[in-house]
């Protein structure tokens, strides 16, 4: 993990400090709401339904335990002793008092943690490979590429004011678990013919109203001219986004309206003016930052190990869990450890303070101080020793944080929806756990295999609808909740968009339908098949057959 | 019917119009049957800007016998999330807590009657 040094902490101090001044200027009158409201959305506090919302970056998803401690005392202390992690590797806090949020800022910067950027039409928290340094297909460490432009994009002076708010995602391994595609801009780093690395830059995904799998406009991007690259992509989108029209004003409707080849024409021209010497990220800084990032101390293991064979061959349920949690280590004798947030009844992504004391010892304790946050509102302890696993189950699942779902049908990406938040038009939270609880027998959750809901309860789409091999999208009809299903969205690799399915459904006959369309894929379903495969094979056809001719 | 809501600007909490105070619990709110006092009560709390923020009108619909908000984000709003039944002013429990969970209908856009700014 990167070390902040004095400069960070400082940085980080004034900041907090600076924004004290602001809330005290607030409370006392001398500004009014419409100046206060951007200067606390830059900090990551929202007004929502019951409370303020306070928004903490996680960047490229990497915590450790004593950040996830205090993350648990904020939790305690000002909440209601929980936190919500998102689907862009941060955390919310729900119930917040604007008069205590100073304080907290404070004790985040004591842990090297901020809000800054959480918000507003600035250069988001850039999401990156929860599995970095840990999985095997990586080729180098994105979260080394993700630190770059988190001290680059930080307060920068001219991405600070962008038309619309800016996402980055990076990914180093051929499967992606960013949903970079669909990120304004998404960095797929690839090694090239000769040994070198570079990005491939996919620019203009996006979720929300009009989503879009961004096309790719530059194949092989060398990483030591990364920043120059990305200032001519921003600038591009800086002076021609459409700031006259909030739901015209993200890059990918300029690149849509520009054609992607145009788009690519224009960042070229304007690179080609940009002083690399200036703009592009000095050797020896990127050496400095890669040594934050030093190699984990594995300790040299056999590939197998006795203990957890022994343990997978006696317990049924951690041999479960072990299916379905626990991923392959690029370091022979470790594993990848999935924790998942999605038991049966919780609120998807939530975590009480004393869950989150539970995986910081744990991460203490096996797996090398790092914990993980994913894009699925999960959590991940990367480098845990085979032979530890049964002792990390036993400790996970006494704790309720060992459900064996991971990409199965209960582990469900939900927004917070109009439980909480301001924007909704309807909930999202009990349809996940509707669905949840129809599919609670954990055989048939295996049988059916990767099926991956993701429910949002509003257009902008934070629970990711879009991109769901099943989604479902809560719309206000004639002032009831109902729930729009589309098929067929994957944010991964193989990135596409979903398509309806039909007429909105109550949201009493949402988890019915989901039944249904799991029933219409096991009957067609070939070999090997996951629900997203079959869909693609067979269409749209049989599934809406399965959900709208017996609803008739 | 109608009631004034808006949140309190020092914490965020969930308020209601009564008499020329904010009240946190939706039994305790005023309710107007006809719209000039609404007005001039928005108009009132429009004006306190460090006591409230996003003062606001909501209609009300009859629930067992006693009065909730139509919309169902307002609702919420009056009782905290319904995924976590001991969060919010629904701790609290009781006959105006029941008749709020009770009430049907009316999502979203319904019950917020001031959407539409006119200037």
């Amino acid at each position: 993990m990167y070390q902040y040094d004095v400069i960070d902490r400082e940085f980080l101090i004034d900041r907090s400090s600076e924004f004290r001044g602001q809330v005290g200027r607030r409370l006392a009158g001398e500004i009014t709401e419409d100046q206060f409201k951007p200067l606390r959305l830059m900090n990551g506090l929202y007004l929502q339904l019951h409370a303020y919302m306070l928004r903490i970056a996680i960047p490229y998803g990497s915590l450790n335990p004593t950040q996830t401690r205090r993350l648990a005392e904020i939790a305690r202390d000002y909440d209601k002793g929980y936190g919500h992690f998102t689907t862009r590797q941060n955390i919310q806090f729900n119930w917040i008092k604007l008069k205590d949020a100073p304080d907290i800022l404070d004790k985040l910067a004591e842990v090297d943690l901020h809000a800054i950027q959480t918000s507003g039409n600035c250069i988001r928290n850039t999401t990156s490979d929860p599995y970095a340094g840990a999985t095997a297909e990586e080729i180098d460490d994105p979260r080394v590429w993700s630190e770059v432009i988190r001290q680059w994009s930080t307060l920068h002076p001219e991405f600070s004011f962008l038309p619309r708010k800016f996402k980055i995602a990076i990914t180093a391994s051929a499967k992606d678990r960013t949903a970079a595609k669909v990120h304004d801009i998404g960095l797929l780093l690839r090694q090239g013919r000769d040994g070198t690395h570079g990005f491939e830059v996919i620019v203009g995904g996006g979720q929300g109203r009009t989503p879009y799998v961004g096309p790719s406009i530059k194949q092989f991007l060398p990483t030591d001219r990364l920043l120059s690259y990305l200032e001519a992509v921003l600038r591009v989108y800086n002076r021609h986004g459409r700031r006259d029209n909030i739901y015209k004003a993200r890059i990918k409707i300029l690149v849509a309206a520009l054609g992607a080849e145009e788009f690519a024409r224009q960042v070229e021209e304007e690179w080609s003016k940009i002083d690399a010497a200036r703009a592009d990220l000095p050797a020896a800084e990127l050496a400095r930052i890669r040594a934050s990032f030093a190699k984990t101390p594995f300790e040299t293991l056999p590939a197998r190990s006795e203990a957890f064979e022994l343990a997978k061959a006696h317990d049924s349920a951690f041999a479960r869990f072990v299916r379905n949690n626990v991923r392959a280590h690029k370091q022979p004798g470790y594993a990848i450890v999935e924790v998942s947030l999605k038991a049966p009844e919780q609120t998807p992504g939530d975590a009480s303070a004393d869950q989150l004391e539970l995986v910081a010892d744990l991460a203490e304790r096996y797996s090398f101080s790092d914990l993980r946050v994913t894009h699925a509102q999960n959590l991940v302890l990367p480098h845990v020793k085979q032979d530890d696993l049964p002792t990390v189950f036993a400790a996970l699942q006494a704790a309720g944080l060992a459900t064996p779902n991971i990409d199965l049908i209960s582990d469900i990406i939900a927004c917070p929806g109009l439980d909480y938040c301001a924007l909704a038009n309807a909930r999202a939270i009990p349809i996940a756990q509707d669905i949840a609880r129809q599919f609670a027998d954990p055989d048939r959750a295996e049988e059916v295999g990767e099926l991956k809901i993701k429910i949002s309860g509003c257009i902008n789409a934070c629970g990711h609808h879009h991109v769901a091999h099943i989604g479902i999208l809560g719309v206000d009809k004639k002032g009831e909740e109902f729930y729009q299903l589309s098929l067929g969205g994957s944010g991964a690799e193989d990135a596409s968009i979903g398509k309806i399915l039909g007429p909105a459904l109550p949201a009493d006959k949402v988890a019915t339908a989901v039944d249904q369309l799991v029933g219409a894929y096991l009957n067609v379903r070939a070999d090997g098949e996951r629900f997203l495969d079959t869909y693609r094979r067979v269409g749209l056809e049989p599934f809406k057959e399965a959900v709208y001719a017996q609803a008739d | 019917m109608k009631a004034i809501t808006a949140n309190r600007l020092l914490d965020g909490e969930v308020v209601f119009w009564k008499g020329g105070q904010w009240v946190e619990r939706f039994g305790e709110a005023e309710l107007f049957d006809t719209d000039e006092p609404v007005e001039a009560a928005v108009a009132t709390g429009k004006g306190q800007p460090t006591v409230v923020v996003d003062v606001y009108p909501i209609d009300l619909i009859e629930s067992e016998g006693r009065w909730a908000p139509l919309s169902y984000r307002e609702r919420i709003r009056a009782l905290g999330p319904t995924n976590e039944p001991t969060h919010g002013k629904q701790a609290e429990g009781g006959d105006v807590v029941e008749a709020l969970r009770h009430a049907a209908g009316a999502a979203r856009s319904t019950g917020r009657v001031d959407l539409i700014r006119r200037k």
